[in-house]
Parts: structure tokens; sequence; C-alpha cells
């Protein structure tokens, strides 16, 4: 298979163009502004158990990260 | 993040992260790569919608790929508010573990055990350190090689703006094709009024850290094929001049050289990716992918058709 290189610098297996390796457009939004609040939500984690996000922070600090996939 | 966890925990900074995937992958992806963070699941991508981040480059029509988020980091204080956050203008990119941490608690600092470059002369020790990572590079996780000034009683240099005849203090990294650097972050300065000049300064006294942000790309780093080298090396192009209130010291440059070692890309075990050389892990994701396929397309199997036409078109334009 052969590798591609984009404008960014970085290779990867799918073509140029494909969604998977199109860079991210410069207005892409970014959600909440430093400042405001997290808005609050719950989801499962790995093992079902349902996690509210600001009650299970509590008094901590905390670092959310969004990522595209575990699996690819 | 997984090797960084303790890092987090000491820092008193609870960590989560949340993707489309469901609870079965997660769990499986948590037990081979040995994650001890939260790893939640937005299988339909409530979330991310809610946070304004879905992905809308791609449609319903790329099947499997829709529901996934533009990628970015949020760190909040105890209240929940957003200190700082993270997020780029590629997927490929993210900072490195320590770098969040050192914002979520407003510092600069450097891991004892990193090579470092130092530099002692006139009673000035300068030192050199890639932070994060124990001082390794990695293709798309951003680090930060940090320069300490470590000035005697009574020794300031300065920052930008200066009057004419003194030299501020810059740092210029120079390295190999493929390393990319972004603009330093300093401290802040403090004041400095000389009366009988009757000039304004901005001036760093004692210990001082400049972090440079930087990271390597594809040409350094790939991980589509093996790495050519363990090791680069980059040099560090410290000018300052050093000053008492009342007398100067010649400006200086000093270089120091900082052999940094490159580490290899984890990549999960899945035939778009294998046969790159690159470290393929011990993660086969192939039936999380069946799965998540599946999960997909059962809402409306025209996708299924959808996806292996593209999946097909995607294999031949990588083979050309």
């Amino acid at each position: 298979m052969k590798a591609e290189r984009d404008e960014l610098g970085f290779d990867a297996p799918a073509p140029l163009g494909h969604p998977v390796r199109a860079s991210l457009p410069a207005d892409a939004p970014t959600g909440p502004a430093v400042g405001d609040r997290l808005p609050d939500f719950s989801v499962p984690d790995a093992f079902g158990r349902i996690v509210n996000f600001h009650e299970d922070r509590g008094v901590s600090k905390a670092a959310l990260v969004f990522y595209r996939s575990a699996v690819w | 993040m997984r090797d960084a966890f303790d890092k987090f925990e000491a820092a008193g900074i609870k960590l989560y992260a949340l993707s489309y995937d469901d609870q079965e992958t997660l769990a499986e992806f948590a037990e081979k790569q040995g994650v001890q963070y939260t790893l939640l699941s937005d299988t339909d991508s409530r979330v991310i919608k809610q946070y304004g981040l879905l992905n809308e480059q791609l449609s319903k029509k790329d099947a499997f790929l829709y529901g996934i988020p533009y990628p970015g980091v949020y760190v909040c204080d105890e209240n929940g508010t957003v200190v700082s956050k993270f997020f780029h203008d590629s997927y490929k990119k993210r900072e490195s573990p320590e770098m969040l941490i050192d914002a979520a608690l407003g510092r600069i600092t450097i891991d004892e055990t990193a090579p470092r470059a130092e530099s002692s002369d006139d009673g000035i020790r300068i030192t050199a350190a890639l932070h994060g990572g124990n001082g390794s590079l990695r293709q798309g996780i951003v680090r930060q090689l940090v320069t300490t000034f470590e000035l005697p009683e009574g020794l300031h240099i300065y920052g930008e703006p200066v009057p004419q005849g003194l030299t501020a203090t810059e740092i210029k990294i120079e390295g190999p094709a493929g390393l990319v650097t972004l603009p330093m972050e300093a401290p802040s300065t403090a004041p400095l009024r000389l009366k009988t000049l009757d000039i304004d300064l901005n001036v760093w006294r004692g210990t001082v850290r400049f972090a440079t942000p930087l990271y390597p790309v594809g040409a350094l780093v790939s991980e589509c094929r093996p790495i050519d080298e363990r090791e680069v090396e980059l040099s560090v192009h410290v000018t300052f001049q050093a000053c008492t209130d009342e007398t100067c010291l010649l400006p200086q440059t000093r270089i120091m050289t900082l052999r940094v070692e490159l580490e290899e890309v984890d990549v999960p075990n899945l035939p778009i990716h294998t046969g790159h050389g690159q470290r393929e892990g011990n993660y086969d994701s192939t039936p999380a992918m069946k799965r998540l396929v599946w999960r997909k397309v059962r809402k409306n199997p025209l996708r299924l058709l959808q996806f292996i036409w593209n999946r097909k078109r995607m294999e031949r334009r990588s083979k050309r």
C-alpha cells in the first residue's frame, strides 16, 4: 500500500481526500469556550456504568478528550 | 495518555475520553491497552452533538464513519469551568498529556529523567530538555522543548521590546526535516524602570522556563513506514544578554545539542494499517470494526453497499 502525505506533512494509509484523511476545516467548531462550564451529560463507560460527568468528577479538575475511535 | 495516567492522578486531574465506540469495544481496548482512565461510550453521538463537535465533513453516506467529533481536549477546574482547550487542524496532532496537566495547573515543567543538554558560563546555567514522553518524539504528539535559565542573584535577562543596544532573549530550534516548531511560550516579564536613564524594561530573573512546542511529521516519523533512525539531533540556539541594574555582560548566543529518541507509533491491528512497519501491538480491532459497521448499517442496509463500494474504491486508490 502506498502512503500519501497531506499538506501538513502527515502520512496515513488511506488516500488523500478521503474523509478519514481530510484535514479539519479552519472554521471547525470547537465547542464550549474557555470560561464556560462544560455542559453536563450522562453516558455509559466501558463497563456499562452510567457516568454523569460532573457528578463523577466531584470536586476534581478534569481533562475531557473527544477522539475519533478506538477501533480505527 | 495511557502511560501518563499516574501523572494525571498525582496532579489530581480526572481523565475522561469519549468516542462513538460501543461499550464492548471500549472494554476490549481498555483491557488490551491497559487503559485506567474512564472511557465513555457515546454510540449515538449525542454528547458530541451537544458539544457542537460533530464532524460535518462526513455525511451519513460515509456509513460507519459518521458520528465522529472534531477531536480535541478540554481541561476544566474544580468547578467544571474550562481553563484551556486544545483543538487542532489535524486529527493526527495532539498535545502530550504532560502539556494538558501543566495547562490545568498553569505551569511549565520538565521531567527529571528526560535527557538534557546543558551550558554553564558566567555563572548562568542553561538547560534544554524535551518535556513529555520521557523526552522522546512521536508522530503527531506535540511536546515542548523547555529551556531553563538559572540566573544568579542580581542578574536579569530581557523580553521584547528592548531599547536599542540591548538584546532580547531568543530561542531557536533547528532539527531535521519533518520537525515542526510552534511559537514559544514564555512566563510573563517583570517591569524594571531605570530612573537614571529614564527607560522601562521587561525582565526575567531567577529560574525562568521557556517552552517551544514541537512535533514530528511524516518526513521524520510516519505511521506508514518503519523509523529510519532511532535518534535525532536538535540544536537549540539561545541568544540573550544578562545585566545587573548597573552593568551588562555582552550579548551571547549559546548553542546546545540535544539528542532525542524517536518513538514508534502504535496502530491497531486492522488491514488498512498492517504492513507499514509500525508497532501494530496486541490490539486486533477487526471484530470491533465489524460491530461498528453493523451498528451503523443496521438502520439502513443500503449503507452496507455504499460502505463496501467506498472501501473498494479506497483500496484501489491506495494501491496505485
